[in-house]
Formats: structure tokens, sequence, C-alpha cells
């Protein structure tokens, strides 16, 4: 995370724990969209996002006093974020989501691709392809078990390091290099697919 | 190294944490095996285009949604002075419960294994915890209200050590 960020949270927190005025609207407009994001990709359902936004920003605002400065400040944020989704998602009856198996890669048993490769990676350079291939992105994104769509949402998505990944949710570094791997395959698989299918249609 | 190990290996192979004779092994196996360089070409697309593409992929805020929010973190900053020092004091008697918990258990000599190793060794080096204590078990009863405020104080700081989930008392 850039250092400019680390400055404007390290101002923001020093004011919110003196309980300056216009601390809290400050971080309003600095996590809005971040936090709304995060809760999305999570609960997928745009009224459970703001009710967990509101929950976050109420436990932010709440619990200033106690945070320690041995973690960045947005990081600390995520993971209330986090747990505050998780918490919502628990005892709802979950969506079916597809079983990433069936998108990993194939191997002989000798341990060659079993399948033909496609070269798609030249063709998604070009611009006019973006706006698809965003969507497209984020719609197998939503199909991914949150097991592997948080893992692939905060470090691939948002840009965060593994390790800063793998604090916000509690888990190992490995942990998290092989549910993003893993994402990642099945990201590739069904792209290939599109992108093949896409062509022959 | 075969297609299917390369692979698996990808992800530190782009992450640069791979062992460099590892990578060129993989390097090797890349320059002669067609599928193999688009497989990882195809998987490396991946990763780029999510970076670059991320404002796609982030769900935006829908106006409104963001109105109700504003105005629903504007109302609570409005209380959060107060809010804080509801939170304080709330903070402030959970402290003194667990502080009275942590004397009665010391008293009574529930105190778990880790927690009273870390008792002895600090009354070892403190004489007033020592002389506190120590008066304790011989009555045998807690004394009413708080303990002295150096006590207090070092018996915080104590239960601060513990690891977090770590219960001081025996259950």
């Amino acid at each position: 995370m850039s250092a400019e960020r680390w400055k404007e949270d390290e101002a923001l927190l020093e004011s919110l724990r003196k309980g300056g005025p216009g601390a809290v609207d400050e971080l309003f407009r600095l996590y809005q969209g971040k936090i709304f994001n995060l809760a999305m990709s999570i609960l997928k359902n745009e009224s459970d996002a703001e009710e967990a936004a509101q929950d976050v920003f109420m436990t932010v605002i709440r619990k200033v006093d106690t945070f320690q400065g041995n973690s960045a400040f947005y990081s600390w944020m995520y993971r209330i974020c986090v747990n505050t989704c998780l918490m919502r998602l628990r005892g709802k009856r979950r969506k079916e989501t597809v079983s990433i198996e069936e998108f990993m890669p194939v191997f002989t048993d000798e341990g060659m691709h079993a399948s033909p490769m496609d070269d798609w990676s030249k063709e998604v350079e070009r611009d006019a392809l973006n706006e698809e291939l965003g969507r497209m992105i984020r719609k197998y994104t939503e199909e991914l078990s949150e097991k592997y769509r948080l893992v692939f949402v905060l470090s691939d998505v948002e840009g965060l390091s593994n390790e800063e990944t793998a604090k916000i949710l509690g888990l190992t570094v490995p942990a998290i290099k092989s549910r993003l791997h893993r994402a990642r395959l099945y990201l590739r698989e069904q792209l290939s697919r599109y992108l093949r299918e896409g062509k022959a249609g | 190294m075969n297609c299917k190990e390369l692979a698996y290996m990808l992800a530190d192979y782009f992450d640069g944490s791979m062992d460099p004779g590892l990578r060129e092994e993989l390097d090797a196996h890349l320059a002669m095996c067609e599928p193999c360089m688009v497989f990882t070409k195809t998987y490396q697309a991946v990763a780029d285009k999510t970076r670059l593409l991320r404002r796609h992929i982030e769900y935006e805020i829908p106006p409104e949604v963001r109105k109700r929010l504003e105005t629903f973190v504007h109302a609570a900053a409005l209380k959060y002075p107060e809010k804080v020092r509801e939170y304080r004091d709330q903070v402030e008697r959970d402290r003194r419960e667990k502080v009275g918990d942590l004397v009665r258990a010391a008293t009574t000599g529930d105190l778990s294994g880790a927690t009273s190793l870390l008792m002895e060794s600090h009354c070892a080096a403190c004489t007033e915890c020592r002389h506190y204590f120590d008066v304790l078990r011989e009555t045998g009863t807690p004394q009413a209200g708080d303990p002295p405020e150096g006590v207090r104080s070092h018996v915080i700081a104590l239960m601060q050590t513990l690891p977090p989930g770590e219960e001081f008392f025996l259950a």
C-alpha cells in the first residue's frame, strides 16, 4: 500500500482517537467505497452489504481506542468488515456455488496436459474487451465459494500482499497462496471456455 | 518436472518465492512445451487483467445506498464523543470485574498454571503485591473493594501478558 495512504490513515486515526470534529466523516469519505465493495463481494446482496457497512463503521468508531498500531489501519478495518460479513452469512442458507474441482486443469497419467490449449492471452489485451472481461471475471468470482472468493478479492482485485490477506483472514500465508492459485486456475479455465465459445458462436 | 507439477507451481513462479533451481527447471520445461507455455501465459493474463480491470470488477456503491450510509454514519459522528466515553466506561467496568476475579482466584488457589507462575515471579520482585496476596491467602477471604492502585495496575499488566483467550483461573 502506498506511503500516502499510510499517512492519510495515520492522520485519520489520530483525529478519531481525539474525537476530533469531522473525523468520522473523513473515515466515511475514505472508506465507504472499499467497505461496500468488500461487503458486496462476500454477501452478494445490496441490502445485506448496506447493513454490514453500517455495522462496520459503528464497530470501527467504537473500537478505535483498542486498535493497536501493529497492523495497518486499513487492514484492521478490512478484518472487521470480513468478520462482520461472515457473521451475517452464518446461519443463512448459502446459494449453491460451482464446484471448483470441475474447473481445475486436467492431466494424463503421465502428468501431461490432457486438453488442447488455446492461447487467448494476446486477445484479451485489446481494450475493447475490457468491460466484458471485467464483467465475466466478477461473475465467475461470484460463483466461487467464500473460501476462494475472499482470498481472490483481497489479493488479486484489491492488490494486497499475501501477508496482509493472511492477517485479515486469520490464515497462514501458504493457505492464502494455495487458495489464490486455485482461484486463478479456476478463472483461467472459465475464461478459456468463455472465450472459446464466444469465438465459436 | 512434468506439466502437472509445473501447473501447481505457477503461483510461486510469479510471486518470486520459487527456489532458483526449480525456477531453472521450470523455465527449461516451458521453453520446450507449447501447452505449458500457453497455460502459463493465460494464467498470468488472469492475474494481470484482474488487477487492470479492478474498476470493472469492484462493486460500485449505488448513490442512494451511499446517501443512506452517509446519513447513518454522520448521525453516529454526532454522538461520537459521548459514545467514546460510554465505551471507555464499559472497558473500565470489565477490567474491574476481571481484577476482582483474579484476586478471588489467587486467594482460593484457583489460578491457572501459567498465571500462578507469572504471579509468583512477579511477587518475588514486588513487595507491595507479595504483601497484599500473602495477607489474602492467610485470611482466606478477599478484602472488600478494589485492591490498592499499585497492586491493581500490576495485576492488569499481568493479565495483559497472557496470550489472548487464555483464562487465568482453573475451570
